[in-house]
């Protein structure tokens, strides 16, 4: 049964995984920024939470702060670093250099104020029980599922029927057509950047009442995002999200096969196989500059 | 306190050659690796086992880790070849991540988490030497030659091929030779450095050569200017002294140190890409790569 | 007529369901310019692309002096001596006018160019005389990107000159430009076929059409539909209809 048990855990960890890289991919979709503080995002919003959580409050009122934390780290990056640089040149070098000395800053500043290492919420929620012989499931993995789906629900719908939602969506596949009708693209990008970043909040949450937090965390996240939007395709929220949900499954399930220290290498050994030989992804077109 | 100056001089040569072969890609060539400590630890890995079990030679090791490292640079050529931008550098994090649990894992080669012990003093020769003039003149001779193919015509080909690469072939460059060699060279340069730095501590192990450390060499290129000649090695003091100048600062416990100079070059980073792309020694009216 | 330098039998190539070039049979002479014409998506630019290896055809056939060009890299069938414009000009933007040319008298790969010094001045001297002929000289150290328009297209040609090609495939080498530069531009083209210099001009002023080709390739919809010298084709009532969009199924 270790199988079926990898596999659980596998499919809560993608379904953390699919929620942050949906969120990435939301980002670089709407406004070509391959936003490498999306790890950051995950990071703040989860020690919030544990802060929160910690000094006493109430789980809600922590959740909030997490996702508050998330979408204004989000649009300050938005604000302060990507706009100006793209304001000048802003090849993509530059702003990826830009985001990741963020993300070195915030990760050692966490460090310093939060201490190092590990550090995690305890709740019943993550206790385990024996749902089938030898297979254990926390309600964490319900809620895991069940946040996935609704978040996943509340996106398509905000894509599809809201006004903004579905200029945020043309704003990837044709900027000027926006300006011709009157929208701008300044506020547009704004809000990608707080819906995307706001998506990285639950999983950080999730992932502080399972596995823990780390200040280094940021960088896998991060990592994981990307090669999700990669894998899935560029520009294809599902794809990102499918994509996620299957690399979580893949690092779960190749531990059956090898030791844990493989398990990301299998994540970086899918991405590295699919940017050779698939570049465009699952669903993308090709994007090859 | 000279011991202490010459193991900050030839830690300071040995991450000039990082930043100046790294540069040489990243500002020429346009290809934005992040994965340069991997070559490094290639280089070191190799050039560990050669003065362990072969000789201790410095000129062996060096020549033996060149070749592994640019043998292997192929697996960072292929994707350069058909990726690049953010894609490449997604390409380049995964290698980097793969290369990081081989390297603790390939316990033969590298000796694991633990890494390569005792690795003997370095001799040339026949007869033993200190790193420290081994690798003033390995960084003197990578400078040299990467000023020749930087104002020649390959440093031509590789800006060429960055600013337009259809065009650059439609004159008649073999695009992926051009890169293929860029990447040759500058990864059998990180070998080199990662063999001086083997022979410099006598032990390596597998942090050395993580994404941080490619950051760090990353950082080094962009706080001295991509695309110059001295800048990553000026990039390389600046960073490398950090530690040192702030060991000095009282208010700072001392196991802040790290996290600190951390802190100082990340923000560097942003800060620079903000208000001063072309870094510091960088001249802005030259440009810089539009991937 | 003359010496025949570079033939294509019946390319095609075909984008999803749009058949852009539909079978494109086209030769191209020494020291003669033809004019490829034809109304926007008539597959001009996809047969360049086609003959340069940019693009692979579907089915047809190009040679080069006899020699099949089909399944050659772009750079392969540059070295056979064909040199192009593209319509967005591609220039070396962060590399000054001076090493622009340079760059396109330098084809070797490695690390070095063969010859040594002496081979190295000959370059020199062929780009100081690129840039010479299109009047770049006293800009030789701007940089491409800080260029004006009508420089921008000049450096474009000075690169094809300092390459020494002799078959130049110009994708609206003469758009934009003023009628001064446009004397020039086609000064440049008559030294070019002087020396038998082979020409593909893709262009859309009928004008300059008139002024600079021998022979005119009329495209529609992926194919040749005439080919003749300029009076003849231009003066054709059905292609004028075709040209100017009179027609009521006008694709894009």
């Amino acid at each position: 049964m270790l199988f079926l048990q990898l596999l659980l855990q596998g499919i809560q960890t993608g379904a953390l995984y699919a929620l942050t890289a949906a969120g990435f991919a939301l980002i670089f979709g709407a406004t070509r920024i391959f936003h490498f503080a999306h790890g950051t995002s995950f990071t703040l919003a989860g020690y919030a939470f544990l802060f929160c959580w910690n000094g006493g409050l109430p789980g809600w009122i922590g959740t909030l702060a997490g996702i508050a934390v998330a979408m204004l780290f989000g649009l300050a990056m938005e604000r302060l670093v990507y706009r100006p640089i793209q304001r000048h040149e802003g090849s993509f070098f530059t702003v990826f250099v830009a985001a990741f000395g963020v993300a070195v800053v915030v990760q050692n500043l966490v460090g310093m104020v939060a201490g190092r290492g590990f550090a995690s919420v305890d709740t019943r929620l993550s206790l385990a029980t024996e749902v089938l012989p030898d297979v254990f499931l926390a309600p964490i993995f319900w809620i895991a599922i069940a946040v996935a789906v609704v978040l996943f629900a509340a996106l398509s719908a905000f894509l599809t029927r809201t006004h903004a939602g579905v200029a945020l969506r043309a704003l990837a596949q044709n900027p000027d057509l926006l300006r011709a009708y009157g929208l701008s693209s300044n506020r547009l990008s704004m809000l990608a950047f707080a819906v995307g970043s706001a998506m990285a909040a639950p999983a950080a949450i999730l992932t502080a009442m399972t596995t823990g937090l780390n200040e280094a965390i940021g960088h896998h996240v991060m990592l994981i995002s990307m090669a999700a939007t990669i894998v899935g395709g560029v520009g294809s929220l599902r794809g990102a999200a499918l994509a996620g949900l299957m690399l979580g499954v893949a690092e779960s399930v190749a531990l059956q096969f090898v030791d844990t220290q493989w398990a990301e290498a299998v994540s970086f050994l899918v991405l590295f196989a699919f940017i050779i030989f698939r570049p465009s992804g699952f669903f993308g077109v090709a994007q090859t500059r | 306190m000279i011991a202490y100056a010459a193991n900050l001089a030839t830690i300071v040569a040995i991450f000039g050659i990082l930043a100046a072969t790294l540069n040489f890609v990243v500002g020429f060539a346009g290809i934005f690796s992040v994965a340069h400590a991997v070559f490094f630890g290639l280089g070191a890995y190799a050039g560990a086992q050669v003065a362990l079990h072969i000789v201790p030679d410095a000129l062996l090791a060096c020549v033996v880790a060149a070749v592994v490292a640019g043998g292997l640079s192929l697996c960072l050529a292929l994707p350069a070849l058909r990726v690049r931008g953010e894609y490449f550098v997604a390409a380049s994090l995964g290698l980097q991540m793969m290369a990081t649990t081989l390297f603790s894992e390939a316990k033969a080669f590298t000796g694991g988490i633990g890494g390569l012990v005792a690795i003997p003093r370095p001799t040339l020769f026949g007869m033993e030497v200190s790193v420290l003039p081994l690798a003033l003149v390995a960084l003197a001779l990578i400078l040299f030659a990467t000023a020749l193919l930087q104002r020649g015509a390959f440093g031509r080909t590789l800006q060429a091929l960055r600013d337009a690469e259809s065009a650059a072939e439609a004159l008649g460059k073999n695009v992926a030779a051009a890169k293929t060699l860029a990447m040759l060279f500058a990864c059998a340069g990180a070998g080199i450095a990662g063999a001086l730095f083997a022979l410099h501590l006598s032990f390596v192990n597998v942090e050395s050569f993580t994404m941080d450390q490619s950051v760090l060499v990353m950082a080094m290129v962009i706080i001295g200017g991509t695309g110059t000649l001295w800048g990553p090695v000026i990039g390389a003091i600046i960073l490398l002294s950090l530690p040192a100048g702030l060991a000095f600062v009282p208010f700072i416990p001392a196991t802040e140190v790290g996290a600190v100079q951390q802190i100082i070059y990340g923000l560097a980073m942003t800060l620079l890409m903000i208000f001063r792309p072309a870094g510091l020694v960088g001249d802005l009216s030259k440009g810089r790569a539009t991937a | 007529m003359t010496d025949e330098v570079l033939r294509t039998e019946n390319l095609a190539r075909a984008f999803g369901g749009l058949q852009a070039v539909a079978g494109v049979s086209l030769s191209l002479y020494a020291g003669k310019v033809t004019a490829l014409v034809g109304p926007n998506g008539a597959g001009k630019t996809t047969t360049f692309n086609l003959i340069t290896g940019n693009l692979r055809a579907d089915s047809g056939a190009a040679q080069i002096r006899g020699k099949p060009i089909m399944g050659l890299k772009p750079w392969q069938v540059a070295r056979l001596g064909v040199a192009r414009s593209f319509q967005d000009l591609r220039l070396f933007t962060h590399m000054t006018v001076r090493e622009n040319v340079l760059a396109a008298t330098e084809t070797a790969s490695w690390f070095w160019q063969p010859g040594g010094g002496a081979a190295r001045r000959a370059r020199e001297d062929r780009a100081a005389r690129a840039l010479e002929a299109t009047g770049l000289a006293a800009l030789a150290h701007a940089r491409a990107v800080d260029l004006a328009y009508a420089e921008r297209k000049f450096l474009s040609m000075a690169r094809i000159l300092a390459a020494e090609a002799d078959i130049w495939l110009l994708d609206e080498p003469a758009s934009g430009l003023d009628l001064a530069s446009r004397l020039r531009f086609g000064e440049l083209l008559r030294g070019a076929t002087a020396r038998g210099v082979a020409i593909c001009l893709i262009e859309h002023n009928l004008d300059v059409v008139t002024e600079l080709s021998d022979r005119i390739a009329f495209l529609d919809q992926g194919k040749v539909l005439a080919e003749g010298d300029p009076q003849t084709i231009l003066r054709d009532p059905a292609l004028a209809a075709i040209y100017f969009g009179d027609r009521p199924q006008e694709a894009a």
